[in-house]
């Protein structure tokens, strides 16, 4: 591995194959390496993995094979528009990129000139590779409001990362060897003796920049899982253990493992002597989670809690694969806090086989390009008076102010929006009718994408046609440990153009000093030699992937810390099993659980109404979220939205597997197709998210059946304390059968 | 000769070889060897999941369904042209330019495997990629993207070993497939054991399982949860009989596992003590 057979591109028999990376659009997390086949008119014919590329090592996954049928999809958009009938009608008229440039200046440049520039937002969804880009914009229009719109408390990866950095000064991530271009062949490399895959699909939702075979790898090389999902996933079904979770109580499991640990004496006594602070105060509390206790919480026999808490503690080393799960509970933090805990007290940080911190080129979450907006500017950030953590490190306006924002208009109007790779109303938004309420009231909306969303057809005043990647050049970054990855442009589909393309075309427009490069590559160039790269972009895409130096016990040798000094980057450079950081934000020092705001024990009132727990947002192999719902393929391998339900749920409830119900809250409700499956605990169903119907009408009121199907309609706008977490994953709901004529 | 080996115990359903099969054959025209495989309707490459036992004692597999490529292949008996014809290689093609439509071989075929196609009248299935491999591929497109080497294809001597320890599909047809299973999911009888005075699952308790047709007896001991687990079974009637020190011998009679059985939480009673 890492010694490269072939050059960037070659030719085989009639076609190019030109090497690249897969990130991104369509949406993706993860950036593996591949080979693009084009024909002689240039055309995309065939995706296959590059054998050559450590990362994935030849393997994709579905979505890949099938990105010839997304990047030609007929349904494409193509080139700019602007709207000529009335919102929602779905009327359209082809323009010129001079003339969406010119007008989205000049009606952004109104705002600014009325209002200010914070009255423009710049809201991004996920997967689409456009952090640094989009910040950069927003901030070098004057904007201080980038923000996941719609994200009930930034409920994705950022509460983990920010937890993790706040609590031990790096975020972490399960060590698969992914950090070293030798993989698993690496001599320092210990393979773990466990894994907790906890809260993720991992083998489906390939998150995070983790890709899920991994986890495959690892098993056949010995490792023993503990699986905690509500749901027996087929990891589930080949685990050592499966702790089936009522969704939403994984801070109380962690608790109650910390508490067996910690009482029976199974931790690394000189690893908390020597790098934890605030050990006894942790003894202390987790005193309050007897796993009898959090049996009862969670459901889970107190025999497998105790079980896992043995084997984990035992295992040397452990890791830990979480996921999505945790940023989607509403008191996120100290769950993360608590899982934070349970992998640093067993003595598994930064050693081989246990949790890495993940080596960096550019940490995307953070923006690029600050210098760019005055502090004055900055201080006008929704959501920093109410979510005082969000001062501290975090750059990202706070979602769910953003949508009170939009509809009150206090402290300030906002006026405009950017929506750029953000299909908000089918997708990420919580009570996404308050979403399109807050949007409709605007005066200019812009989206950026790959296809027509419910988003742009309800809001949209100009669509821009964005690239997916193999119609792009670019560079990688992204989650987990970082390489240096060239994506390679191979082909043209209409006018589109990529989003970093038309970030930087416009921002020169409003503010040519942010955007002193010609084009793109000139961009790529500046932004590696600027993190110390030594490579021009044309030079890297010759050498890529290029891998940044790994070592183990970095807190030992003194490369943790910006200062050079050993130990972690916190405040008592230890890790804070006792948070100095949290308290100083008014936030409870320790880990501890909150029960869902409505749950079968929190409200029994409102449980005995509706009468399951209804948890939300797992992934399928052929979609990324809101998209591929157009790609026939992979349609075929799911193709209408599902609630899975236990047969004597079902039975109770009077559905058969087929029927079309009603999932419902108080809040509202959507359309599901039955699937009753043994996975399910007969208390819990699960609800598909995301769904849209891009064969059905576009124009209002069908909407391609949106309000129909968002079932994120069930899911308010409810962030934990600090201004992170959401219920996603923990509500109560009913169902019922839909009437005849309604199918 | 060649022969497809599919361990399902290694395939963990990730689709690729469902999605390669339809990016190499939609929208391509590889005729003498075949049409376009149409966007939808028609899987030459298809996973199935299987979820089978119920809570807690489940069990989740995929199993990769294609053309068997059958040494005695029935879709070759009635075609009316003599359209199908059997490669040198093995593999079982249909010529598209001879095939008139007649249906018979879709009929015919005992796994389904053989669709029909509206547009183009004609009979259409797996042709092993034969296109690439005569173009010098060692593998066909599903087994090049397979992630996890659940599926593999080579020589017949290559996996004499595998081939050894596998099933085909649906043998009792006499078929003779091409394509090896490994590890295809039998059946399972899961159980439970518990003290209920005491409320406490018993660990270690004997568990002894006999099929009542054969005689074969399987042995196993409860783990720390109090569980036991007969897996690999095949279909038929069996006992169960559990066994404790102290405690009195329960028996349990003509279970069938035409379904996976989890036979749930098993209640034990200990022996009556006698006053001497």
């Amino acid at each position: 591995m890492g010694e490269k057979t072939k050059p960037w591109r070659w030719q085989e028999d009639d076609l190019t194959v030109t090497r690249g990376s897969a990130w991104s659009g369509p949406g993706c997390h993860i950036g593996c390496g591949v080979l693009l086949f084009t024909d002689k008119d240039g055309k995309l014919v065939k995706v296959e993995g590059d054998p050559d590329n450590p990362f994935n090592q030849g393997r994709l996954c579905v979505r890949c094979l099938a990105v010839p049928n997304a990047t030609n999809h007929p349904d494409r958009l193509k080139y700019p528009m602007k709207r000529v009938g009335a919102r929602g009608e779905n009327k359209w008229e082809r323009i010129t990129w001079d003339e969406a440039y010119d007008t989205i200046v000049k009606e952004f440049t109104k705002v600014k000139e009325q209002y200010g520039a914070e009255s423009v937002i710049f809201c991004q969804g996920t997967g689409r590779d456009i952090a640094p880009y989009i910040s950069r914009l927003a901030w070098s229009f004057g904007s201080p409001n980038w923000v996941p719109l719609g994200l009930t408390g930034n409920a994705c990866y950022l509460p983990r990362v920010a937890g993790c950095i706040a609590t031990t000064g790096s975020f972490w991530v399960a060590d698969c060897s992914q950090a070293s271009p030798l993989r698993y062949d690496n001599p320092d490399y210990k393979v773990p003796e466990c894994m907790a895959v906890w809260g993720n699909n991992t083998v489906v939702s390939n998150a995070d920049g983790f890709y899920g075979h991994w986890v495959v790898d690892l098993m056949k090389r010995g490792t023993k899982l503990i699986v905690i999902d509500p749901r027996l996933t087929w990891l589930a079904s080949k685990a050592e253990l499966w702790l089936q979770i009522r969704p939403g109580t994984d801070a109380a499991l962690a608790l109650g493992m910390l508490n067996v640990i910690i009482n029976e004496e199974l931790y690394d006594k000189d690893f908390v002597d020597k790098w934890c602070y605030g050990f006894d105060q942790l003894k202390e509390r987790v005193q309050q989670y007897p796993v009898s206790e959090v049996s009862r919480i969670t459901w889970i026999p107190e025999e497998k809690i105790i079980a896992a808490a043995r084997l984990f503690a035992n295992s040397k080393p452990a890791t830990v694969q979480w996921g999505l799960a945790l940023d989607m509970t509403q008191e996120t933090l100290p769950a993360s806090h608590a899982i934070t805990a349970l992998w640093s007290i067993t003595g598994n940080i930064d050693v081989p086989g246990g949790m890495l911190p993940p080596p960096t080129l550019l940490f995307y979450g953070g923006g690029w390009g600050d210098e760019l907006i005055s502090d004055e500017q900055k201080a006008k950030r929704i959501g920093l008076s109410k979510y005082p953590l969000y001062q501290y490190g975090f750059v990202v306006a706070q979602p769910d102010e953003v949508a009170n924002q939009l509809e009150t208009g206090e402290p300030y109007p906002i006026k405009a929006a950017w929506i750029q790779t953000n299909n908000s109303l089918a997708c990420m938004s919580a009570d996404p009718k308050k979403t399109y309420a807050g949007l409709r009231k605007l005066d200019f909306v812009v989206g950026v994408d790959l296809f027509l969303t419910p988003t742009i057809v309800a809001c949209a005043d100009i669509v821009l046609p964005a690239a997916t990647y193999p119609e792009r050049d670019g560079l990688r970054f992204g989650d987990g440990p970082q390489r240096g990855e060239a994506i390679n442009k191979v082909t043209q589909i209409g006018e589109c153009k990529s989003d970093m393309q038309i970030n930087l075309e416009l921002g020169k427009r409003w503010n040519p000093e942010a955007y002193p490069w010609d084009n793109v590559q000139d961009m790529f160039t500046h932004m590696l030699k600027s993190k110390g790269v030594d490579y021009s972009f044309q030079e890297l895409r010759e050498v890529a992937p290029i891998y940044p130096p790994q070592e183990y016990k970095r807190h030992e040798k003194g490369t943790m810390r910006f200062d050079g000094e050993v130990g972690f980057n916190t405040p008592t450079r230890r890790i804070e099993l006792f948070s100095t950081f949290y308290e100083q934000a008014g936030l409870d020092p320790l880990p501890y659980y909150k029960e869902p705001t409505e749950s079968p024990l929190s409200t029994p009132d409102l449980y005995a109404e509706y009468p399951l727990v209804l948890t939300t947002g797992a992934k399928h192999w052929g979609m990324f979220h809101s998209e591929h719902r157009q790609i026939p393929h992979l349609r075929a391998i799911h193709p209408d939205p599902t609630l899975q339900i236990h047969p004597e749920a079902a039975a109770k409830f009077g559905v058969k597997a087929g029927d079309w119900v009603w999932v419902e809250n108080s809040m509202g409700r959507a359309k599901r197709k039955v699937e009753i499956t043994p996975i399910m605990d007969p208390r819990v169903v699960n609800a598909d998210h995301a769904w849209w119907f891009p064969e059905a009408e576009a124009a209002e009121p069908t909407l391609f059946n949106l309000w129909d199907l968002a079932i994120n309609q069930l899911v308010p706008f409810q962030p934990g304390k600090s201004g992170f977490g959401g219920n996603y994953k923990s509500l109560l709901c009913k169902i019922y059968k839909v009437a005849e004529e309604e199918v | 000769m060649k022969v497809f080996v599919i361990d399902v115990a290694r395939c963990n359903g990730c689709y690729n070889c469902q999605i390669a099969c339809k990016d190499e054959h939609v929208g391509n025209d590889w005729t003498p060897y075949a049409k376009p495989q149409p966007d939808t309707g028609q899987f030459w490459m298809k996973v199935n999941e299987t979820v089978h036992g119920s809570v807690p004692k489940v069990k989740m597999s995929y199993v990769a369904m294609m053309c068997m490529h059958c040494e005695n292949a029935p879709c070759m008996n009635n075609c009316q042209p003599d359209a199908i014809y059997r490669r040198e290689d093995g593999l079982v093609v249909i010529d598209p330019e001879k095939c008139t439509g007649c249906m018979n071989c879709v009929d015919d075929c005992p796994y389904g495997v053989i669709y029909f196609n509206d547009d183009l009248m004609l009979a259409q299935k797996c042709t092993g990629c034969a296109h690439l491999l005569d173009k010098g591929w060692s593998v066909p497109r599903c087994v090049d993207a397979c992630a996890t080497d659940a599926l593999r294809f080579g020589e017949e001597e290559e996996f004499k070993a595998e081939i050894a320890q596998a099933q085909v599909m649906f043998a009792e047809y006499g078929t003779s497939p091409r394509v090896y299973y490994l590890n295809l999911p039998k059946k399972f009888i899961a159980g439970t054991i518990f003290d209920p005075e005491i409320d406490e699952v018993l660990i270690g308790a004997e568990i002894t399982c006999q099929n009542e047709k054969t005689g074969e007896v399987f042995k196993v001991k409860t783990d720390n949860f109090g569980d036991f687990w007969f897996k690999n079974l095949d279909v038929g009637d069996y006992s169960v009989w559990i066994e404790m020190g102290g405690y009195l011998t329960q028996t349990m009679e003509h279970i069938s596992t035409i379904k996976d059985v989890n036979l749930g939480d098993i209640p034990v009673y200990k022996e009556v003590k006698v006053a001497a």
